[in-house]
């Protein structure tokens, strides 16, 4: 297991989504994290391949999180990273970031089972530093 | 002064590739790098990529519609060469299977000169190229535009100098293919399985501008990636030292009264043929020709096909090889080809920096080869003796012979006539026993003992005796004692 890999991610999930975080901040701060994903997974892996790859992480994340059981059913080749977000919002504080924690653990740990930590570290470093360095999210304008 | 242009040519690092390509690879040269599926393009693709690429000469990894992408980097980081380190420095990873699925070329070369005009990369691989081809044929006028496309990606890449790989899945060479004439470099990867043992073959059938190695050389793929192993006679750098050992003092073989034998010792340089039916012998005379070596200060390489040398049987050798003074040479992979075993045993003989090389036995050789290569044995065989000898070391080879008492013969292959020197070993039955006998059946311009001598073998080794003059008819097997002259008959005389 790589440590950097583990310290970025804990660090960025303590960061945004820690007690006293609103549903809403929390489900723009995994939001943006699927989006930097995105971002720097599909020039390597295509955005079908991103695709998959989130649909994983939502499934086995929604054995413990029933509300997330609706986000994997639909369209596989297609993320709605939207209405997650609008998902996570409608949650407790508390459930939305246990939800989102363990969505971004399991997606990190999935793609390092798949290609290794040295290379996961390598892909996905700029999503958890930028995220981290990033402005706090907002609650959205009513 | 010369005014042609100089095409430098780039070290591939891929062990061996660079001997069959004629020198390494033409810088911004468009080659195609084909063959069946698992025939290791991928795998040579990224080990030419990891090798070649720089953070100042980075390299771009287009993958297509082919391997998914994710599968690719989770089995090519099981080799030695992958490097993470080099990703998004040296190396770059692009994926278009997004612009590939709707077979637009036009959009596909548009997105790949982006990202090259980006870049800059002094590499470019597109894998699969295949797929490419096969997203655009259900295009209308596929094929003119095919043709367009790769005229106008080679341009493209030449222009922006960057050294080019396209990897594609071809089941035939001899098809009419538009890439295969606007390549510079065709590298055609072969396998064939025969029974258990599978070959690999790589074919360089086109490279512009330069002299590759014509012909199929086999190439091996392992945790370090592929290793090609051009011919024995190309494997062979030099021949200075062969000249030299020629000048050299003979070399003692390790057991009294032999160098007598052989006229005062085994030239230098020489290979030299043990024959004999089995637990004559052949083994020790071998291990005490190296024990010798060492003792003079010559370190030596052991090719072990019969038997295992760390056995007490071969005590000898074990502790030769322990003690680093001589190189062992085993492999008990079913496809084995010539090249890869002279390919081994040179590697060892630099290492060591030996002198005397020791093949256990030729038979033994023969059954580790890929049935594929065994119609061919005694040609390669000559090419391996001929190239061993050209680095200047002496070889012992030894060859079981059934113990036929009807004819006289040296060698199960018809071997004899490409080694220098021939020592071969027999069983004769005496008054109910089993004696073990010697001669030296030739020694290439020298002259050499003539005797069949009786010899013995103990812990010690082999001991030479005298010859057995009071017998006669010794190669039938069962000679008899000589009889006196009849007195009577040479009085009637």
């Amino acid at each position: 297991m790589n440590q950097p890999s583990i310290d970025l991610i804990a660090s960025f999930l303590s960061d945004h989504t820690r007690p006293g975080a609103s549903s809403s901040q929390i489900a723009g701060s995994v939001a943006a994290a699927c989006r930097g994903i995105e971002a720097a997974l599909a020039p390597v892996i295509g955005r079908r391949g991103v695709a998959a790859l989130l649909g994983r992480s939502l499934y086995l994340t929604a054995r413990k999180h029933r509300w997330i059981e609706g986000m994997t059913e639909g369209n596989q080749s297609d993320i709605d990273i939207e209405g997650f977000e609008s998902s996570i919002a409608r949650q407790t504080s508390a459930d939305a970031a246990a939800g989102g924690q363990l969505f971004l653990s399991t997606f990190n740990n999935l793609l390092m089972s798949l290609i290794g930590p040295p290379l996961s570290r390598r892909f996905l470093r700029p999503v958890w530093t930028s995220s981290l360095s990033g402005t706090t999210p907002q609650d959205p304008t009513p | 002064m010369t005014t042609q242009v100089t095409i430098h040519r780039l070290p591939t690092g891929v062990p061996g590739l660079d001997d069959i390509l004629g020198g390494g690879l033409p810088e911004f040269s468009f080659n195609l790098i084909a063959g069946q599926p698992g025939c290791g393009k991928t795998t040579l693709a990224h080990q030419l990529m990891f090798a070649m690429a720089t953070p100042e000469r980075p390299a771009i990894y287009f993958t297509v519609l082919g391997e998914p992408p994710l599968k690719m980097l989770r089995y090519q980081q099981q080799f030695d060469f992958f490097d993470s380190e080099a990703i998004d420095s040296s190396v770059r990873f692009v994926n278009l299977s997004d612009d590939a699925v709707a077979g637009d070329l036009e959009r596909l070369l548009k997105r790949m000169g982006d990202e090259v005009m980006q870049h800059s990369p002094a590499f470019v691989f597109v894998d699969s190229f295949r797929s490419i081809v096969r997203g655009s044929e259900a295009q209308v006028g596929a094929q003119g535009d095919l043709q367009q496309f790769l005229q106008q990606l080679a341009m493209l890449m030449t222009s922006w100098q960057a050294t080019t790989f396209l990897i594609g899945q071809y089941a035939c060479e001899t098809d009419a293919n538009p890439v295969f004439t606007v390549a510079d470099g065709l590298i055609w990867l072969h396998q064939s399985v025969e029974r258990n043992s599978m070959v690999r073959k790589v074919e360089v059938m086109k490279m512009r501008g330069q002299p590759s190695l014509p012909g199929l050389h086999t190439f091996r793929i392992a945790s370090a990636g592929v290793s090609v192993f051009p011919p024995a006679s190309v494997a062979v750098a030099t021949k200075a030292d062969a000249a030299l050992a020629a000048l050299a003092p003979r070399l003692p073989m390790g057991v009294p009264g032999l160098d007598d034998m052989l006229g005062g010792g085994l030239p230098r340089g020489y290979s030299l043929l043990v024959a004999g039916p089995s637990g004559s012998g052949k083994s020790i005379l071998a291990a005490a020709f190296l024990s010798e070596g060492v003792r003079n200060g010559e370190h030596g390489v052991i090719a072990a096909f019969e038997q295992n040398p760390h056995r007490s049987r071969n005590r000898v050798v074990a502790d030769l090889i322990t003690a680093g003074h001589v190189g062992l040479v085993e492999n008990r992979a079913a496809d084995l080809s010539i090249d890869e075993i002279v390919f081994m045993l040179l590697r060892e003989i630099q290492r060591l920096g030996a002198r005397r090389v020791v093949i256990d036995s030729l038979s033994g050789f023969e059954l580790a080869l890929a049935p594929t290569f065994r119609e061919d044995f005694r040609e390669s065989l000559s090419n391996m003796v001929t190239a061993l000898a050209s680095t200047g070391v002496t070889v012992l080879m030894t060859s079981e012979l059934e113990d036929r008492y009807t004819d006289l013969r040296f060698s199960p292959y018809g071997t004899a006539f490409m080694t220098d020197a021939i020592i071969v070993q027999r069983y004769i039955e005496v008054e109910s026993r089993l004696l073990r006998v010697m001669a030296v059946v030739k020694v290439r311009a020298s002259a050499h003992s003539d005797q069949l001598r009786e010899f013995s073998i103990d812990a010690d080794g082999i001991h030479i005796g005298t010859m057995l003059s009071g017998q006669e008819g010794l190669l039938g097997g069962q000679p008899m004692k000589k009889r006196s002259p009849d007195p009577d008959s040479a009085r009637s005389a």
